[in-house]
C-alpha cells in the first residue's frame, strides 16, 4: 500500500437549471483523469431531497462510474445507514463489490437531516438504535448466512444475500462520526473512523485520542488505514488558489448550516458561520502547491491520516478548474506529500 | 408489424456454484451484443435472498450494463414496489435516467416472498396500500417541485427528488399483474399493463380484455406500447430448441413453483408444477426461427403486445448457447417478425 492515498469525493451537487446530463458527462471525465492520474480512490455521499441543490444518487452512480476508472475504489461515503434496510444494503454492496472486483469501501453515518428521516418513515430518535442493528445485520449477512435476526424495523428469516464478495471477511466499513458519543461508537463497531470534512484539526486532536482509549477498551489496534475527508482546492499560489475556491467553500458552508450539520458537530467547534478566512483555517485545506502538501503531512504527523478523500468541486466551481486542480495535485502535491511521510 | 420492439431479460439467476464475477462478465458481453443487433431494451428483475440460486441486484447493475449497452434502454422490471420508500426510488430512477440519457423504464409490482416482506419491515397484507401510495408520491416527486404527503410508512415534508428524470413527465411507468384485479389496478396506475410470463397465453387473452375493459372505465384509451414477458429460445428446429433448453428452463419453473409464485396466479391457470411440454405449450415461445416468429405474430394480433420482454437464459445455461440465440432471434426471427 502507499504511504498515503488520494481520493476524491464528486461532491456533484449542482444548482437547480444546471443540465444534469452535461453535469454527469463532466463527473465521468473527471473520473476518467482520476484514473489517469494514478488516484487511488472516488467517493459518493448521499443525501436525499437536497432542493434547491441537485445531485445524483449514491449507487447508481459509483455502479455506472466503475466503468471509466477500474483501478479506482470506490467509497459510499457515506450511506446514511439508519434510513435503509440491511438486506438491500448488504445486497447492493455485494453486487458492487464484485462488478469492481472488490473495490468498494462502505463508508457509513447516522444522517441528521429530518426530510430524510421523515421520508423513510423514521424518528430521529430511533437512528442510533437502527444504525447499530442494522450495521451488525449487514455485517452477518456479508460473512455468513442464512442469517436468522429480528431487528426494530426488519425481520431476517433465514437470508442470504444473492452474491458473495470479493474482499474478504467484507468491504472495509468506514465510520463517519462527527461528536465525540459517534467517534466512540466509530472505534467499537467500525474498521476506522472516517475522518469528516467539517471539524478543526485541534477538534480532531482532542477526539484522536477518544477514539485511541475506545479502541484499546475494546481491545482493538489502530486501524492501518485512517481517511480523511477534507475541502482541497490547489492552484500555482495561495492568492489564486483562496481567490477561486474560497466564495463556492463559504456558500457551501451556508447550506450545511441550513440543512442543521453545525448541530451534530462536536462541542467548541460547532460554528460554522463565520467569514472565509476563520472557517478555512484549520480545516479546508487550500493553497499552493506547497502549503496543500505541507498541510496535509500535518494531518498525518499529528492524526495518523494515510487516505485523503478530498472535496475539489464545491458547488459550481467549472469543469475546466477542476481539471486542473487534479493535475496540478498529481504531479506536484501527491509526491511531495509521499517523499513527506 | 414493423414497430415491434425486442427487449433481453438477463433474469439469469445462477447456481450456488458458479463464479459470479465470470456470469458478470458473461452478461456484459450479453448486453454488448444485444445493443450491436438491435435489440430496443434490457431488463433486470428484482428479487432479494434469492438462494439457492446467486442473483445480482437491479438497480447496480443496471447502472452497471448502460456502460456497455448507451443505445438499450434500461427496464427495471420489476421493482418490488411495496418493499420500499418512494422518495429512494424516484431519486434513484431519475439518477439513471439522467446518466442514460432519459432510457429507464420504471416497471412496478407488488412482490410475494415472505422473506422480503420480513425483511423490508412489511407483510403481505400492507403490500397493495403501500404500493398505491409509493406510485403516487413517486409520481408527484417526479412531476412536482415540492411534494406533501403523509404516507402509512413514511412522510414527505417539503421534500423533492433531487434530480428529476430526462423523460418528461416521467419514464414510463409498467405494472406487472398476474391476477385480474392486479390488471385491473394497472389499467388504473400505470402507462401500460407489463404481461408476467408466468400465464398461459390464453389466459393473457381472456385478461387483456379485463385490461381493456378496465381501461374504459378509466377513460384512458390502450397504450402505445404493451410490453410482455415471455421465456424464448430458438435453434435450428423445434426438436434442438426443446432439446436445448429443457434442462435449464424447466429448472427455473421448478424454483418459481416453489417459491409459491402459482399461488398469485390466476385460477385456472395457477399450476407451474406441471410437466414441461405443457408449460412449452402455452407459456413459451420455443421453436424454429419460422415457429417462433409466428409464435410472436399470432400473440401480438392476439394481445396487441408489441414489446417482447425475452428471457433467454436460465440457471445453468452456458453462454454459448445463450450469445447463440440472441444471435439467431435478431438474425433470423427479428425480419420474419417485421415483415409479418
Amino acid at each position: 500500500m502507499k504511504k498515503m492515498q488520494f481520493g476524491v469525493m464528486l461532491r456533484g451537487v449542482f444548482p437547480q437549471g444546471d443540465d444534469m446530463r452535461i453535469r454527469f458527462e463532466e463527473l465521468m471525465e473527471q473520473a476518467r483523469l482520476m484514473e489517469k492520474l494514478g488516484y487511488d480512490s472516488l467517493t459518493k455521499g448521499s443525501h436525499f431531497s437536497t432542493y434547491p441543490m441537485q445531485e445524483m444518487v449514491q449507487i447508481p452512480f459509483l455502479s455506472r462510474v466503475m466503468a471509466e476508472c477500474p483501478s479506482l475504489r470506490l467509497n459510499a461515503g457515506i450511506v446514511l445507514l439508519a434510513l435503509h434496510k440491511p438486506l438491500e444494503v448488504a445486497e447492493n454492496f455485494a453486487t458492487m463489490d464484485l462488478m469492481s472486483n472488490g473495490k468498494m469501501i462502505f463508508g457509513c453515518a447516522l444522517g441528521y437531516r429530518d426530510v430524510e428521516f421523515k421520508g423513510f418513515g423514521i424518528e430521529r430518535k430511533g437512528a442510533v438504535r437502527r444504525f447499530e442493528e442494522n450495521l451488525e445485520a449487514i455485517k452477518r449477512l456479508w460473512t455468513g448466512g442464512p442469517v436468522t435476526m429480528k431487528g426494530s424495523h426488519f425481520e431476517l428469516d433465514e437470508a442470504r444475500i444473492s452474491v458473495p464478495l470479493v474482499q474478504q471477511p467484507h468491504p472495509p466499513i468506514w465510520m463517519g462520526a462527527n461528536a465525540d458519543k459517534a467517534v466512540e461508537r466509530a472505534a467499537r463497531l467500525g474498521d476506522c473512523w472516517y475522518l469528516n470534512p467539517h471539524q478543526r484539526l485541534d477538534t480532531f486532536q482532542r477526539q484522536i485520542e477518544i477514539y485511541k482509549r475506545t479502541l484499546d477498551a475494546c481491545g482493538k489496534p489502530f486501524p492501518k488505514e485512517l481517511p480523511m475527508r477534507r475541502e482541497v482546492f490547489c492552484a500555482p499560489t495561495h492568492e489564486e488558489a483562496v481567490r477561486i475556491a474560497g466564495p463556492f467553500l463559504k456558500s457551501m458552508y451556508e447550506a450545511y448550516e441550513e440543512w442543521g450539520q453545525d448541530k451534530v458537530m462536536a462541542e467548541g467547534d460547532n460554528d460554522i458561520s463565520m467569514r472565509y478566512e476563520e472557517l478555512a483555517k484549520d480545516r479546508f485545506i487550500v493553497g499552493s502547491p506547497d502549503e496543500v502538501a505541507e498541510e496535509m503531512l500535518r494531518y498525518h504527523k499529528l492524526l495518523g491520516v494515510n487516505h485523503i478523500i478530498m472535496s475539489v468541486q464545491g458547488t459550481g466551481l467549472p469543469q475546466s478548474q477542476v481539471l486542473e486542480t487534479f493535475e496540478l495535485m498529481a504531479k506536484e502535491v501527491f509526491p511531495k506529500v509521499q517523499q513527506g511521510m | 408489424m414493423a414497430d415491434m420492439q425486442f427487449g433481453l431479460m438477463t433474469r439469469a439467476q445462477f447456481p450456488a456454484e458458479d463464479d459470479m464475477q465470470v456470469r458478470f462478465r458473461e452478461l456484459m458481453e450479453q448486453a454488448r451484443l444485444a445493443d450491436k443487433l438491435g435489440y430496443a431494451s434490457i431488463t433486470n428483475g428484482m428479487h432479494y435472498s434469492s438462494a439457492p440460486f446467486q442473483d445480482f441486484q437491479q438497480l447496480p447493475f443496471l447502472s452497471r450494463v448502460m456502460a456497455e449497452a448507451p443505445n438499450l434502454r434500461l427496464n427495471f422490471g420489476i421493482i418490488l414496489l411495496s418493499l420500499h420508500k418512494p422518495l429512494d426510488i424516484a431519486e434513484s430512477l431519475a439518477t439513471v435516467d439522467v446518466m442514460s440519457g432519459g432510457r429507464v423504464i420504471f416497471g412496478a409490482a407488488l412482490g410475494y416472498r415472505e422473506v422480503e416482506f420480513l425483511a423490508f419491515g412489511t407483510t403481505a397484507k400492507e403490500k397493495v396500500k403501500r404500493f398505491e401510495e409509493n406510485l403516487i408520491a413517486i409520481k408527484r416527486l417526479w412531476t412536482e417541485d415540492v411534494v406533501n404527503m403523509k404516507g402509512s410508512h413514511f412522510e414527505l415534508k417539503d421534500a423533492s427528488a433531487a434530480t428529476k428524470p430526462i423523460q418528461k413527465p416521467h419514464p414510463p411507468i409498467w405494472i406487472g399483474a398476474n391476477a385480474d384485479p392486479a390488471i385491473k389496478r394497472a389499467a388504473r396506475m400505470g402507462d401500460c399493463w407489463y404481461v408476467n410470463p408466468h400465464n398461459r397465453t390464453d389466459t393473457i387473452i381472456r385478461q387483456t380484455e379485463v385490461y381493456k375493459r378496465a381501461l374504459d372505465e378509466a377513460g384512458k384509451p390502450f397504450p402505445k406500447e404493451f410490453p410482455g414477458r415471455r421465456e424464448v429460445f430458438v435453434a435450428s428446429s423445434r426438436e434442438e430448441a426443446v432439446r436445448l433448453c429443457k434442462p435449464f428452463l424447466a429448472k427455473k419453473y421448478k424454483a418459481y413453483h416453489e417459491w409459491g409464485q402459482d399461488k398469485v396466479m390466476p385460477e385456472g391457470d395457477n399450476d407451474l408444477g406441471q410437466d414441461f411440454d405443457e408449460l412449452v405449450r402455452d407459456r413459451f415461445f420455443v421453436g424454429s426461427p419460422d415457429e417462433v416468429a409466428q409464435q410472436i405474430l399470432d400473440f401480438n394480433k392476439a394481445t396487441g403486445i408489441n414489446h417482447l420482454i425475452m428471457s433467454m437464459q436460465w440457471p445453468g445455461m452456458p453462454q454459448s448457447l445463450v450469445l447463440d440465440t440472441i444471435t439467431m432471434m435478431a438474425e433470423e426471427v427479428f425480419p420474419r417478425v417485421r415483415k409479418g
